[in-house]
This record gives C-alpha cells, sequence and structure tokens, in this order.
C-alpha cells in the first residue's frame, strides 16, 4: 500500500522535475529540477528492488554527471542579461504539447489494454550487486564489452580534442 | 513487530542521529583545545556556568547560543534565495545520512532474532555512501554560485572540482578493498575483519590494503575539504571561501557539516580498514564465550584507569598563578568525586550483571555494548588524526593539489587494483 | 677568497623526500610530542594568562602618555606645538595660553590626544624639547566604553603618574 503511494509521489516528482528542466529559464533552475528527476528515478528503482541500480543512479548520473553539469553552468556565470530573450517560448510549448499529444495518448492506450496482473517478483537476492555483477559479466559481456569500449573511444575523441593544437 | 523490535530500531535511529550531532560538540572542542597544544597555548578555558568549564566544553555551548541567537542575514543582491537557504541543509543531510549505513556492533543476536545494528539496514552500504557523498557537492557548488560572490564562487568551484576529482581514487581504493572482502555490505566487512590472518594478526583492512588505506584516507581529508586539502576556505586568498556570506544558523550548519562529515568519514576509515567495532584477537563468539572474566579485567581496570585520570585532573586543572582559594582546584574536587561515583556505578552494575543476569542475553548486550565503545574510541582517535594533521601540514597549492590527484593517487590505485586481484586469483 | 661562498643545500630532491610521506609522519612526530607534553602537564604551556598575570613592562616600552611637572608643581610644556606639529596621526590638539609663573610665556590651557587615533609612534616624545610629554606610564591596555572617555585632556594627562623612576628611565633612551 504504501508502496503505491510512494510510487505516485515518485513518478510526479520526476515528471514535476523534467517539466521544470524545460520550462525554467535560468540553466541553474533546470538543472536542478532535472537533479530532481534522475533523484525520483532512483526511487523508482529502489521501489522496484534494483539495489544496484539505485545505487549507480545516485553515484553517476545525479551524484557524478549532474554535479559536473551545475559545476559548468557555475563556471559559465550566466547573467539574466546572458540569457536569450525567447519570446515565442510559451507558443512553441504548447505547439509542441499538441504534436506530442497523440503519442502520449497511444501509449496511455497501450499500457491500459494490458493485462493487470500482480507480479511478485523473484527470488532472493534480486537486483543485488552479486546477482547483476554475474549476469553481466556472464551472460552480457559482449554487450557489456562494446559499452566500455564505445566509452573508450569517447574519452579518446575528448582527449584528441582538448590536446594542445600545433601552432601553424 | 513486537515491542522489543520497535525499542530497536528507536534505539539504532536515535544512534545513527545523535551520535554524530554529540560528536559534533566533542569534535569542535577537541579541535580548539588539540590546536591550542599542538601550539603550546592553552586554548578555551574561560568560559564557564557556575564555576565548571568542563575543559573547555562550555565554549561549545556559548557559541552554539551565540550563533543561534544572531542575525540572520540574507544579503539584498543574492537573487536566488531557495538555493542559498537549501545549500547549508544540503550539506548538513548529507553529511548526516551517510552514517547511517554504518555498522556500529555486531549482529545483535537476542533469543532467535538478530538485529543489524544500522540506523538503516540496507545491504547496499558501501555504495549508499559514494551516493550520497556525491550530493554533499551539491551543497558547496549552490553555495558558492548563490552567494554571488567572487570569493564563494571561487570557494564553490576549487572544493567541487576537489571533491568530484578524489571521488576517483576513493572509489578505485574501495574497488580493490571490495575484492578483498568480496561484498558491498559494511556488516559483513566488518565481520570478516574478526578473523585472524595465519592465525595471529587480526585481519583488520589496513593489514590487507597498505597502499589502499593511504589513498584511501588521503582522498578521505580531501573530501571533506580539511587540511592540508581544505583551498576552498584559504582564508588567505579567498577569505572563506563558499560560505563567506553566510550568517548565524546558516553558517553553523556549515560548520557542522564539515564536522559530522570528519566524523562519518573517520567511522568508515575506521569501518574499512582499521576492524570497526572489532577489539583485536576477540571476536563477538569469543567475547561472548568469555564475557565473564573480561567483565573481571573490566572491573579491575576501571579503578585503574580513574586513578590515573584523577591524578591527571588534579595535576592540570589548576590556576598556573597566585590565586587565592583557586576555585579551578575547588572545581576539580567536584570533578574527581563525579568521576568515582560514575566508576562505583559502572562497577555495581557489572557486579549485577555477574552475580546475577551473566549468560544468553546479557552476554550478548554487554557484547554489543563492548563493541559500540570500541568502535566510537577508534572514530575518535581517527578525528583526532584529522585534527592533528590540520594543526601540522600547510595547506597544498591548488595545482598541486590536482596533480597528486590525477598524477599520483589515480595510477596507484589502479596498481593497488591489479596488485590486489592479481594476489586474490592466484591464492584466493 | 675573501668572500664566504656558501653553498645551499637543495633539500627535497631524494626519493624519500619526494615521496613526501615520510617527511609527513616527520612532521607529525613533532607536533604529536608538542602535544602530548602540554596535555600531561599543562604548567609548560609558553603562555600568559593574561587578565590575572600581566606582562612586565620595560621603561623603553610606550605606553600611554602622561604631561610631566617641574619639581615646583608647576606644567613643564611649553605650547611650542612641537609635538602636534610631528603626530603623524594629527591626535594631538594643544591651545596655547599665557603663563604667569615666569618660567616662560606659553603653557598649554588645553592639551587633548584622542587614544583612538594615537598609533603610539611616540615621535611626540622625541620631539619635545621640554621633556613635557612622555609615555612611561606603564598603561598597555586603553579601553574604554564610549568614544568620548578616550579623549584625554590636560587634567587626566598631567595626573598620571610615571610607572619607572628617572635614573630607570634615562638608562631606557628617554
Amino acid at each position: 500500500m504504501i508502496t503505491t503511494y510512494l510510487f505516485f509521489g515518485f513518478a510526479l516528482l520526476a515528471v514535476l522535475g523534467a517539466l521544470g528542466l524545460i520550462i525554467f529559464k535560468h540553466p541553474m533552475n533546470g538543472a536542478m529540477s532535472f537533479v530532481m528527476t534522475l533523484i525520483s528515478m532512483a526511487g523508482l528503482y529502489a521501489l522496484l528492488s534494483a539495489k544496484l541500480i539505485f545505487a549507480i543512479q545516485l553515484i553517476v548520473y545525479a551524484g557524478a554527471i549532474m554535479s559536473l553539469i551545475l559545476f559548468i553552468i557555475m563556471f559559465l556565470n550566466i547573467q539574466e542579461k546572458d540569457l536569450p530573450l525567447d519570446p515565442n517560448r510559451w507558443f512553441y510549448l504548447a505547439g509542441g504539447i499538441i504534436v506530442v499529444a497523440p503519442i502520449a495518448g497511444l501509449l496511455i492506450k497501450i499500457s491500459k489494454s494490458l493485462p493487470a496482473t500482480e507480479v511478485t517478483v523473484f527470488e532472493d537476492g534480486f537486483g543485488g550487486v552479486k546477482e547483476v555483477g554475474q549476469l553481466l559479466f556472464s551472460q552480457w559481456l559482449l554487450p557489456f564489452e562494446i559499452v566500455s569500449i564505445l566509452l573508450l573511444v569517447a574519452l579518446v575523441g575528448a582527449v584528441v580534442l582538448a590536446g594542445k593544437r600545433e601552432v601553424n | 513487530m513486537s515491542a522489543l523490535d520497535i525499542l530497536l530500531v528507536i534505539l539504532r535511529i536515535a544512534f545513527g542521529a545523535f551520535v554524530p550531532l554529540s560528536f559534533v560538540a566533542i569534535l569542535v572542542w577537541m579541535e580548539r583545545r588539540g590546536a591550542a597544544f599542538f601550539q603550546d597555548r592553552a586554548g578555551p578555558n574561560r568560559c564557564n556556568v557556575l564555576g565548571f568549564r568542563a575543559g573547555g566544553l562550555i565554549q561549545n555551548a556559548a557559541d552554539g547560543i551565540k550563533l543561534a541567537f544572531k542575525e540572520d542575514v540574507i544579503p539584498g543582491h543574492i537573487k536566488h534565495k531557495f538555493y542559498f537557504v537549501l545549500a547549508p541543509m544540503l550539506v548538513f543531510i548529507t553529511a548526516l545520512l551517510c552514517f547511517a549505513v554504518i555498522p556500529f556492533a555486531d549482529v545483535l543476536i537476542l533469543g532467535d532474532k538478530h538485529y543489524i545494528m544500522q540506523a538503516v539496514p540496507m545491504d547496499i552500504g558501501i555504495l549508499w555512501f559514494l551516493a550520497v557523498v556525491g550530493f554533499g557537492v551539491y551543497g558547496i557548488i549552490l553555495a558558492g554560485w548563490s552567494s554571488h560572490n567572487k570569493y564563494g564562487v571561487l570557494g564553490g568551484l576549487r572544493a567541487a572540482a576537489q571533491v568530484i576529482s578524489y571521488e576517483i581514487p576513493m572509489g578505485l581504493a574501495l574497488v580493490s578493498l571490495l575484492a578483498v572482502y568480496g561484498t558491498v555490505n559494511l556488516s559483513e566487512m566488518a565481520q570478516f575483519q574478526g578473523r585472524l590472518l595465519f592465525g595471529f594478526i587480526p585481519m583488520w583492512g589496513f593489514v590487507l590494503q597498505p597502499l589502499g588505506v593511504i589513498i584511501f584516507i588521503v582522498a578521505a581529508f580531501a573530501e571533506t575539504n580539511r587540511t592540508p586539502f581544505d583551498l576552498a576556505e584559504g582564508e588567505s586568498e579567498i577569505v572563506a571561501g563558499y560560505h563567506v556570506e553566510y550568517s548565524s544558523m546558516k553558517f553553523a550548519l556549515f560548520f557542522m557539516g564539515e564536522y559530522v562529515a570528519m566524523f562519518v568519514s573517520s567511522a568508515l576509515i575506521v569501518t574499512l580498514y582499521f576492524g570497526s567495532y572489532q577489539i583485536p584477537w576477540f571476536n563477538t563468539e569469543t567475547l561472548v564465550t568469555y564475557a565473564r572474566p573480561v567483565v573481571i579485567a573490566i572491573m579491575l581496570g576501571l579503578p585503574v584507569i580513574g586513578y590515573f585520570f584523577g591524578e591527571w585532573m588534579k595535576r592540570n586543572n589548576r590556576s598556573h598563578y597566585y590565586r587565592e582559594n583557586d576555585p579551578r582546584q575547588k572545581e576539580t574536587t567536584v570533578y574527581i568525586a563525579l568521576l568515582w561515583s560514575l566508576v562505583a556505578i559502572l562497577e555495581i552494575v557489572l557486579l549485577i550483571y555477574l552475580v546475577f543476569a551473566h549468560g544468553g542475553v546479557a552476554d550478548r548486550i554487554l557484547v554489543a555494548l563492548l563493541q559500540i565503545g570500541t568502535f566510537l574510541f577508534k572514530t575518535f582517535l581517527m578525528c583526532f588524526v584529522y585534527v592533528w594533521v590540520r594543526w601540522t601540514l600547510p595547506r597544498f597549492r591548488y595545482d598541486q593539489l590536482q596533480k597528486i590527484g590525477w598524477e599520483k593517487l589515480l595510477p596507484l590505485a589502479l596498481l593497488n587494483i591489479f596488485i590486489t586481484s592479481a594476489i586474490i586469483v592466484s591464492f584466493g | 677568497m675573501s668572500i664566504k661562498v656558501r653553498t645551499v643545500e637543495r633539500k627535497g630532491r631524494t626519493f624519500l623526500e619526494q615521496l613526501y610521506l615520510v617527511e609527513v609522519i616527520k612532521g607529525m612526530t613533532v607536533t604529536l610530542g608538542h602535544f602530548f607534553r602540554n596535555l600531561l602537564d599543562n604548567s609548560r604551556l609558553y603562555v600568559r594568562h593574561y587578565p590575572e598575570v600581566e606582562p612586565e613592562i620595560t621603561a623603553r616600552w610606550r605606553g600611554r602618555h602622561r604631561l610631566t611637572r617641574h619639581e615646583d608643581g608647576s606644567v613643564k610644556c611649553v605650547a611650542c606645538f612641537m609635538c602636534q606639529t610631528n603626530c603623524p596621526s594629527n591626535c594631538i590638539m594643544i591651545e596655547a595660553g599665557e603663563r604667569h609663573d615666569g618660567r616662560s610665556e606659553k603653557m598649554p590651557t588645553r592639551f587633548d590626544i584622542d587614544l583612538l587615533e594615537c598609533i603610539y609612534c611616540g615621535y611626540c616624545v622625541e620631539a619635545c624639547p621640554m621633556d613635557a610629554i612622555r609615555m612611561d606610564t606603564g598603561i598597555y591596555s586603553v579601553t574604554s566604553y564610549s568614544r568620548d572617555s578616550m579623549v584625554l585632556g590636560l587634567e587626566e594627562l598631567l595626573e598620571t603618574p610615571g610607572a619607572f623612576d628617572e635614573e630607570e628611565y634615562k638608562k631606557g633612551g628617554g
């Protein structure tokens, strides 16, 4: 029972945060509302008993990546006058909602057409560190390694781009 | 849930919330008196209530009252008041939340029930710590940014860059530690450290990970923004860094947050590397088995400790100049009376235990209390190391700080992972 | 060689020093020694318990000012304005009046020193041709609850006795 309330609370916060990200004008406000979304997502993972994913969501996304983004916002020191004027913002927003609304309706229809079943998961230790690790390094080893190579490529690319260029 | 369950839940949460807070008072006192003694000064020794100065602890009460009654100023130039107010709360709350997963005694077995002695029994343990510490950075960034002050921004930038970059060697040092312990659960780590290596060395983390413990401690110092890594508040260059615009209780929250963070990271270092609540060579089962001899040893030891402590007080708690009817000596007699009555009460309690209640549940509770005491004592010593380092080492320059983090600690941590995993794979 | 050449030995280049940890531990043992020495016996602290134990003031100490008198009790000051002219912080305010005791023609009717402005440099004492102003009262703690009471008048300056006898003061170079 209490999990249902928690679910709705987290879901509401996540949606509100996402809305804030779009609507707020100042980048700091946007970033903070996105942090709220990420934390509520972590809460949703925790409700699903995915402990490792919960922790990683907090450490990597909410902790590391967003604090880097905030760091950069702070670095840029954006003043009120630096922000774009954007007089048609609400107009675009309304247009976007009209365009997206049918898709949302479709999604709601799909989720409603799903059979309502009470799914209680899982054996002991579902979502724990050991279990996810074992799954990741046995069944999903190849995708895991490919993703890490992808990250490595991005890293090398960043280093190359940031490296000192020779003066012509 | 029985009444006992509820009682234990309340006790554990109270422990998790109030012990860090009361340690703030002790740590501030330790910092002041410690600083004074390191520099051959006396430290705060004037503040008193009816002539009782409690070795300078009354000064903390005076400071607290002063901060609570000060005017709470939010400077007019601050536009984002919400973040300005949110920042100190974030710093304080995240520091306090970290303590929730640290075990302070072995699993308490009462009858057929097992109680994990953590404020919040969570099995992701160390991951929770890493996650919550990450949020502490938000407080610093927001404080620096919303202060709208160049010193504040500079301090916030430095603190944030430092915390983010030192999280990496810290995490890597943890990886090799996790490989050794084979778990992320702090309770299990603490139990692991109760074993013996080769039959006679306690299997504490620092024995198994000599390189890792150095990396972790250095990174932990940097994470808590303490000297020698406290560039964020470098008084000589940037006044006070990110809390330059803060006053009264908002400043006090930053201040307390710093000390709570210091306490929590000491507790974590103790948990990970210095045997947590384990008394060397006496793991939980041994203690339970030999509960009566241990109690008798304590009963014999208490008066000896009391005697020496009393002598030390007599020697030191007096005025070092001529004074008629020295009030400080009167104060000392009261303290010594209190000390001996405390010793007497403890002796009586232990005697009652020995005569009537030994065996079974009482043994378990006794051992848990002993372990809590050991844990707090070790943490206290680690906090002392923090104070000790602060008053010994000068502050790093900013480029030196980043150089140590990225060029020294990071490769060392990676090397440590390779060595550790090689040893585990070949011998374990 | 006439000039002594001393080669300064550069420290911090050996491996152990580069390692930094050893040096850290060395430094920390030093401070820990101080800590335990003071913790076990705090009578050896290098501090004075100030409000109760007062520092010893030598005759050369520049304390609060005073104006001196001749043996017969007349004011030595002849209102020559030397001290006021010399004062770098403009804290002396003199008004001269006629003198009737035959020693000279002028004497101060008003002699104010604003102690909030004074920087205790002692130039007034050096400038005085009559040895009329001195800073030998031995008062080192000048505090008050109001600004007005920090301005000393002629009476107060004359009232304060010197803390040292003449011989000692002269020996101090006054």
